[in-house]
This record gives C-alpha cells, structure tokens and sequence, in this order.
C-alpha cells in the first residue's frame, strides 16, 4: 500500500529520466512511451484514491524537517482532478508539437520531461501531510513547471518564465516566513483536521500569528493568482503552449489553492481564523481578484491572454469560498477547483486548437471557424458555458454553493457583495467567452472560414476536448452523486476544529 | 593524543609551505610535495578532532598576561575540519586550474602555508594567540590574492592588507582591554564599546558593510584563492573570531539586549540585503558570488548575534554548509572562466551544453544557495529563521524578512545564469568541451555534499548543538 504512494511520486520522476536520456528511435517511440507513463500514473492515482488511507514518510532532514505523505479526502480530489487533467492535455501535445512550436523552440522531449516531473511534483504536493513537505513539492513544481513556459524559447517566453519563477519564488518564501512563524507556535508542522487552533489560541502573540497566516497565504496565493501577486499569470499562461497553459491553468495554479486550504483548514485553523481581520481582508482581496481578472478579461483580445485573465479570475471564486469558512462554502470552492480544472482545460486546447489550425492567435479571427473546427468550438462553446455556471453544466453548481456560502456567511456586509460580485463576474465571463463561441458558429457578414484548412487535428487533439467537455457536462447532470461527497468532506474538516 | 600534536598540524604545513617555495623548481614535484603535506595536515587534523583531544598546551609566555597557547574546544574543531576537508580538495582543483601558471611556486607554498596558519586560528587558546594568527593569516594570503600582477589583482591585494591591518588593529584595542581588564569583563558600557571595537575590527574579514568591499575585489585572484580563502577560510576566521569574541571573552550574558547588540546587528542585517543585492546587479560571474559571500556571511553573523544557543547553532551550522556550497559554485564559475574564457554573465548562453556537468554542479550549488529543500542551505536556513522567531524581538523578525528577501535575490542572481546555460537563447550551439577531472572530482563531491548535508542535517544538527552547550561564556580571556 505504502508502496503505490512512492510509485505515484517515482514513477513520472523515472518517466522523465528516461524521456532526457533515451535517445528515442522515433518520435513515435517517445510519445507512445510518454503516453504510457501517463496512463499508468493515472491508472495508480485512482486506484490510490479507491483504497482507504495510507501515509508515510519519505525522509527526514532533521528531526522537525519531514517529508512525509498522506492520502486523506483534500488530497484524493487535487490528485485526480491533476492527473485526469494531465493525460488529455499531454495527449493533446503529441499533435500539438508536431507543428506548432516555432523553429526556435526547445526539442520536444524536453517538454514531455518536465511535464512528466511538474506532475510528479504535483502529486507530492497533493500528497503533503505536513507544511515542509508543502513546502518542498511547491518549490519543486515551481522549478520544474517553469522550463514549459520557456519551451518556444522567444523573448516573450523568456521573459514570462522568469517571471513566474521569480513571483512563485517570492511567493514561496512569504509563505516558509509563516511557516517558521506558526511551527515555532504549534510546535509542530503537520496537517490535522481543522488545524491548530487551540495552540495558536494559547501562544501569546495572536496578533503576530495571525499576520503570518495573512503573509503566508497572500505568498502561496501567488501561485493561484490572487492579488496582489497575479502580476505573472497573465503572462506566462499565454506564452506557454497550449496544453501547458490547460496545466498552468487547469491544476498547477490550483496547487496554490491547495497550499491556502491546508493553511487555513488544516494547520491555523477556521476557528482561529473566523471572524478575524485576515479572513476579513482575503475574502476582499478574492472578490477583487475575481472582478478586475473579469473585467480585464472582457477587453482582451488575445485568445489564451483573455483566458489567462479569466483564470485569475475563476481561481479566486473558489479562494472566495475557501475564505468563507463554512461548509457550503468550502464545498463551492472545492467544486470549483475541479470544475475549473476541467473547463479551462478544456477551453485552452480548443484556443490551441485554434491556433494550430490557424496560426492565428486573436479572438477577431475566429468568425465562421465552427464549421471548420466543430469538435473545437463545440468543446469551447460547453466549456464556455459551464464557466459562466449555467445549468446543466457543472460550473452552475459551484458557483451555486459558493453562493450560498456566502450568504450563510455570519459576515456582515459580505453576505450579499459576494453574491452581487459573483453575478457581476459571471456576466462579464459571458461577455467575453460566449462571443466568441457565436462568432465561430454564427459569423454573419464577414465569412472568414475559408482561410482556415480543412479537418479537425485527429483523434489526438480531439479526443482530450471531447473527454474534458463531456466532464464539464457529465458533472454538472450527476452533481447530485457529487456533491454529498463534498460536503461530507467540508462538513468532517469544519466539525474537527 | 597528547596535545604536543597541535604543533605539527600547524608547522607541517607551515614549514613545508616555506620549504617548497624555497627549494623547488619543478611544476609537478611541487604540487605532489604541497597535495601530500596538505593531505597529511588533514589527515592529522582529523586524527586530532575525532580522538577528542583537548587541553591547553601553552607555547609561549611573553608576561604574566600574555601567553600564546593553543587548545582545540568546540568551534576550533568545527572551523578545523571544515578547513581540514576543503583544503585538499582545493588543492587538487588548483592542479589543474594553475597547470602552466609561472608562478607556481609561489602560489602552492602559500597555499600551504595558509592551511597551517588558518589551523592555528582554529586551534587557538585564547585571543592574543587568535589575534597572531589572524594576523599572519592576512600576510600569508596577500600573495596569494596578488598573484596574477595585473594592475587589478594588485590593487586588490593593497585594498585587502589594507583593511585587514586596519580591522586587525580595532580587534587589537579590543584585546588589549580584555587582557588589561582580566578575564571576567565587567558589565559596562565601556565594556560594550571595547566588544565593538573587536566586532568591527574582526568584521573587516567576515565582510560587515561597509567593511566589505575588499571581498568582491579580490576576486581578481585566481580561482582556487577565491574559492577557498575568500569563501571558505579567511571570511569564516572572520566569523570564528567574532564568535569567540562574543560568546567567549566577552559573553552573550555581557551584550544581550544591549544597544551594542542592536548596533552590530543592524549593519549585519543591512549587509545581508545589500551583499545580495549587489549580487543581482553585478555582472561578472566571480565577483557576482564574491557579494553572495559577504550576504552569507552576514547570515552567520545573524544567528551568532542572537546571542542564544539556538542562534549559535544555526550560524555555525551556515558557516560549514556555506563554505560547501559556495565552494562548489566557486569552483564552477572557476572551471568556465578557465576552460571557456568567460568570465560575465552576457557570455554564458549555452554553457550547459558546453560543460554540462560543471553547470549541473553549479546548478546543485545555485539551489541549495537559495535554500530548496532538501539541500543544505534549506536546512540551515531554517534553522537560523527558526532561531530568529525563537528569539521573538523585533530585529529578529527584521532579521528572518532581511533573510528572505536575500533568499529571493540569491534566486534571481543564480537561476538567471541556471537560465543562460540550460535554456539559452537561440544561437549557435557551442561545442562540448568539459573541464578535467582534476577539477570535476572535487566538483561533483562538493556538489553532491551540498544535497547530502541536507539530507545529513539532524546529525551536524546534533553534533553542533552539543558543540554549542559546551562552550563557556566569558571566561575566555588572556591568562
């Protein structure tokens, strides 16, 4: 049992070795290759979340530094929601890559490499059981995600990797700055339901606490794009290509949220937390984030930048949720961390699509592409719909919990902003995703269709859309076997503190 | 062992530096004679380390209060062996980096001499003899820093006896008063101030701004010098003595909470943002490490400051991962200046593929450097932040956010030259043509020591701590 946690860590990690040394015959060698060790993780991963409980240490640098890991409930949604992300979008790059990287790109095993190890690296930090650890893994995916920003190697994705490296990296030592802070308090560095509360309660300095908690969660925020270190999200998603942004996007921001739920719900603490000036002044800066990465969304006009902008912003719905404190919320949050995975994904293969297709990279480009394009524009338009929350797709749902989180919330003025900024959002999401998926399907006048060639990119590029769009609707139709499950878990980690 | 053994690890390489600078005139005899008197040196050293020998052995007495003597207590053995085990490992790197060098003999039997005279800092018995040898620690390693004769190297040998001199006279004051002042110091101001002296005076060396600026001039030198003398024994006799200095003669008893305390502990935490700011902005690859040393050293300083065991332990536990990494990303920068001729930061596009496994090792150093987990500068790093939160004031806290800013800096000024070598803009590809072995081995050693101490870390965290509860508070003086 123990063994399938170190499989789960070893097995990408050797994937990837191999993937940097092995001089592959063919290029169809290295995908099969790279393809199997995808399937194979995501073959353990699930099997992992169908067995009960399993824990262990990896190592040891001292005695308080411990690297350990632990299958619980938080971790089994983040580690297959990751790899359920991870296959299609590699899947996808095997067609992707084969012409679309510009002549000065990196060779193309280097991407499957560090894909293989960003996803190793994921799952150690989906697999924590304590902040060292989280620590670790965050550093790592850091590092290791970075070299699949820089991959087309021009000056903008130059740029925008270090970007990200350098704001991840800040981020990263806001958060070991609370981390020093609160296990020199608690005593100890390990997760537990519900947190530390009576520790920190008893310490002296509360107010010291609490603003390290503030410090290390705006830090590990930066890798969720929460302002106000969201500077590089903009930036490096877009310049990313396309199935790197689906897992910039999709899941490797997401492990920013995971770092922030850890910190509150299961090391500070909702009842240290609650009712304070830091969950106060989060849950402003999350509701800030989702309106300005809306707004600035609606007046992008690059495809993969305005889906960027709009990760800023669906990200921090589910950072609202999580800073309610309550179990509806938690739970909206929860869902929207898987949904928002599936969609987005989902909408930046379709936008790679688009841009393998046309070489075309702005939103003004896509009229009359629906014929042409459908399995593209048709995944777009569902995923599209699904993040505005429309019913019956799953993005409804989330937002529907989040909602009514917010208003459950004992908060005064936030049981009613939260909703009115939702909605507001969720307008200008429609603003700015539904034209384009009638411009496609509904050109009018101006019919552009035929400058792009015929035919969609083949089963690879299909089938991960068709997979993630079916998710985003498949969720939203069974949300009543889903849901319990959440808020089952929500309620466990609430109650616990 | 009988503690008559601290004189031969000290006059072997003494003598033996002299002896090959004097008599010989063949290349390859001389670098075999000084690799096997430093390997010996080390060999003895250890001997003395691991079979705990201690006890005073008294060389000279010059009056009633002055005596020159050695002994070999906690820090001494800490500061030995890391010296006792860079010293070989620099002298094989130096085989290769100074093949064909003309002036061979006088860098080896320097380099020898120093290994004995930094030994005699470590096994010091008391100030006055820390005091001598920190003196002849300048003398002996001047030549080494001016070695190359060109009009850099030797302005910044002038720079460094300079204020070596200078420093060493300062800490002069300071130890004429606790010799005067007999060995318990009384609790005073005027006390406090004498301590200052010593601290600004010893701090020239450990690189205090603004005292600093002879380090990342005597980068000029030659790589092994820079390397070993100017990351590893010159800058931590430094911190060695100041540590003596305040837990020691004076007492953290003496200084804790005092405004001499905050004093020295403002310009050591300036130093530890500015050192690796300038980091950032330099562009030439020595001198740009030169500037990380003196912000590590200040993080040293910052833990010995806190005037706890806790912080002791933690500066201490820096001062030895420190010298491994920095060592190591020394000795690389050093293998791509001799082997590839670059020397700053625009020229390194594409040094990966060029001499891969000298920037993986580089690499390796840059991120334990920064302090990634599980490499060693995580370890103490935390440990030294851990110290800080312990000690709870407000320079403390002010401390543990000057240290992590530095940590971001530190990413920026290594990854940046990571960056260039592995992920180069597009261009020619250069074509592989990797150090030799002579340096690879010492490389690839240091480099995977950098991961292992990491990994090692509860046991020097042990071994230090026990280190630390052993060393008694202001009895120190000249007897």
């Amino acid at each position: 049992m123990k063994i399938l946690l170190l499989l789960i860590l070893l097995l990408p990690i050797a994937a990837a070795a191999v993937v940097f040394l092995v001089r592959f015959p063919s290029r169809k060698g290295l995908l099969l290759f790279t393809g199997g060790a995808l399937l194979a993780e995501t073959a353990l991963v699930t099997l992992l979340a169908c067995l009960g409980n399993v824990s262990m240490t990896l190592f040891s640098m001292t005695d308080t530094l411990v690297v350990a890991l632990e299958t619980d409930a938080v971790a089994r949604v983040f580690m297959l929601t990751a790899v359920w992300v991870f296959l299609p979008a590699g899947v996808f790059a095997f067609r992707y890559l084969e012409h679309s990287a510009g002549e000065g790109a990196f060779p193309e095993h280097r991407f499957y490499g560090f894909f293989l190890l960003s996803l190793a690296a994921l799952m150690g930090m989906d697999l924590a059981s304590n902040l060292v650890t989280l620590y670790f893994f965050f550093e790592m995916l850091t590092l290791l995600s970075m070299p699949l920003v820089l991959h087309d190697r021009t000056e903008t994705a130059v740029a925008a990797a270090l970007k990200y490296l350098f704001y991840s990296i800040a981020g990263a030592l806001a958060g070991l700055f609370a981390i020093l802070v609160l296990t020199h308090a608690a005593g100890t560095a390990s997760f537990a339901p519900g947190g530390h509360a009576d520790a920190f309660a008893a310490s002296g300095n509360r107010g010291l606490l609490l603003a390290a908690v503030f410090v290390g969660i705006v830090g590990f925020g930066a890798k969720a794009g929460l302002y106000p270190l969201h500077g590089w999200l903009p930036t490096a998603h877009p310049a990313a290509p396309a199935p790197a942004s689906a897992i910039l996007s999709g899941v490797i921001a997401k492990a920013g949220v995971l770092a922030i739920l850890r910190m509150i719900y299961f090391y500070a603490g909702p009842a240290f937390l609650s009712g304070t000036w830091v969950q106060t002044v989060l849950l402003i800066l999350a509701l800030l984030t989702v309106f300005m990465g809306s707004m600035t969304a609606w007046r992008e006009k690059i495809l993969k930048k305005r889906l960027a902008y709009s990760s800023v912003s669906q990200i921090s719905y589910a950072l609202f949720g999580l800073f309610l404190m309550n179990a509806q919320g938690l739970t909206g949050g929860l869902l929207q961390v898987v949904f928002h995975a599936a969609a987005k994904s989902c909408l930046f293969l379709a936008a790679g699509s688009f841009i393998f297709h046309t070489g075309k990279i702005s939103v003004t480009d896509v009229k009359g592409l629906g014929r042409k394009l459908p399995v593209t524009f048709g995944a777009f338009t569902m995923a599209a719909l699904s993040l505005i929350g429309i019913p019956p797709f799953a993005g409804f749902v989330s937002k529907w919990y989040l909602a009514l989180g917010a208003m459950d919330t004992g908060l005064p003025v936030f049981g009613w902003l939260g909703p009115v900024v939702l909605l507001v959002s969720a307008l200008l999401t429609a603003g700015y995703l539904l034209p384009v998926a009638v411009d496609a399907f509904f050109p009018g006048n101006t019919d552009r269709a035929a400058d792009a060639p015929g035919g969609e990119g083949g089963a690879l590029m299909a089938l991960p859309l068709i997979l993630l769009a079916a998710a985003v609707l498949v969720f939203g139709l069974f949300s009543g076997l889903l849901t319990p499950y959440f808020l089952d878990l929500a309620s466990n980690v609430l109650a616990a503190g | 062992m009988s503690t008559y053994w601290y004189l031969p690890a000290i006059l072997l390489p003494a003598a033996g530096g002299t002896f090959a600078g004097l008599f010989f005139k063949n290349e390859k005899a001389v670098r075999v004679f000084c690799g096997t008197v430093t390997c010996l040196t080390s060999a003895l050293a250890f001997l003395l380390i691991l079979s705990g020998t201690e006890g005073l052995l008294e060389v000279a007495r010059f009056s009633d209060r002055l005596v020159f003597c050695l002994d070999l207590t906690g820090p001494g053995r800490v500061f030995a062996s890391v010296s006792a085990s860079l010293w070989p490992l620099t002298a094989l790197y130096a085989f290769e980096y100074m093949d064909g060098d003309p002036r061979f003999r006088s860098f080896y039997s320097f380099f020898t001499l120093s290994f004995g005279v930094t030994l005699g800092i470590a096994l010091a018995g008391n100030l006055f003899t820390l005091y001598c040898f920190y003196e002849m620690l300048t003398l002996s390693t001047v030549p080494l820093v001016v070695h190359t004769h060109t009009k850099e190297a030797s302005r910044a040998g002038r720079v460094y006896l300079a204020m070596s001199i200078g420093g060493a006279a300062f800490a002069f004051i300071s130890l004429v008063y606790t010799v005067v002042s007999g060995p318990a110091l009384p609790p005073s101001a005027v006390s406090r101030v004498f301590w200052l002296f010593g601290f600004f005076g010893f701090g020239v060396k450990a690189a205090v701004f603004p005292l600093h600026f002879w380090l990342p001039k005597a980068a000029a030198a030659p790589t092994p010098v820079t390397a070993l003398l100017h990351a590893a024994a010159v800058v931590n006799a430094g911190v060695f003595a100041i540590l003596r200095l305040t837990y020691e003669v004076y007492g953290a008893d003496l200084l804790a909470g005092t405004p001499a305390q905050a004093a020295a502990l403002s310009f050591v935490l300036f130093t530890v943002v500015y050192g690796s700011f300038m980091a950032v902005r330099e562009q030439h690859l020595k001198r740009r490490l030169a500037y990380s040393t003196v912000s590590n050293l200040a993080y040293m300083l910052f833990g010995v400051l806190l005037l706890t065991p806790a912080g002791l332990t933690a500066g201490l536990m820096h001062m030895v991962f420190h010298s491994v990494m920095k060592i190591t990303a020394f000795f690389a920068i050093g293998a791509v200046n001799r082997h590839a001729g670059i020397e700053y930061l625009q020229d390194a596009e594409g040094l990966g593929r060029r001499m891969p496994v000298t920037m993986a090792c580089f690499t390796v150093s840059a991120l334990a450097l920064i302090g990634i987990p599980p490499f060693a500068g995580f370890v103490s790093k935390w440990y030294l932040l851990a110290a800080a939160a312990d000690a709870g004031t407000p320079l403390a806290f002010l401390g543990m956010g000057a240290v992590l800013l530095s940590a971001l800096f530190t990413a920026f000024y290594t990854l940046v030259i990571v960056r260039k070598a592995f992920f180069p803009a597009p261009g020619a590809v250069p074509a592989r043509r990797e150090a030799g072995v002579r340096m690879l081995v010492p490389l690839v050693l240091l480099a995977f020591a950098s991961l292992a101490c990491g990994l090692a870390g509860r046991y020097f965290y042990n071994v230090l701590a026990e280190t630390v509860s052993g060393i008694p508070s202001g009895q120190w003086g000249g007897l």
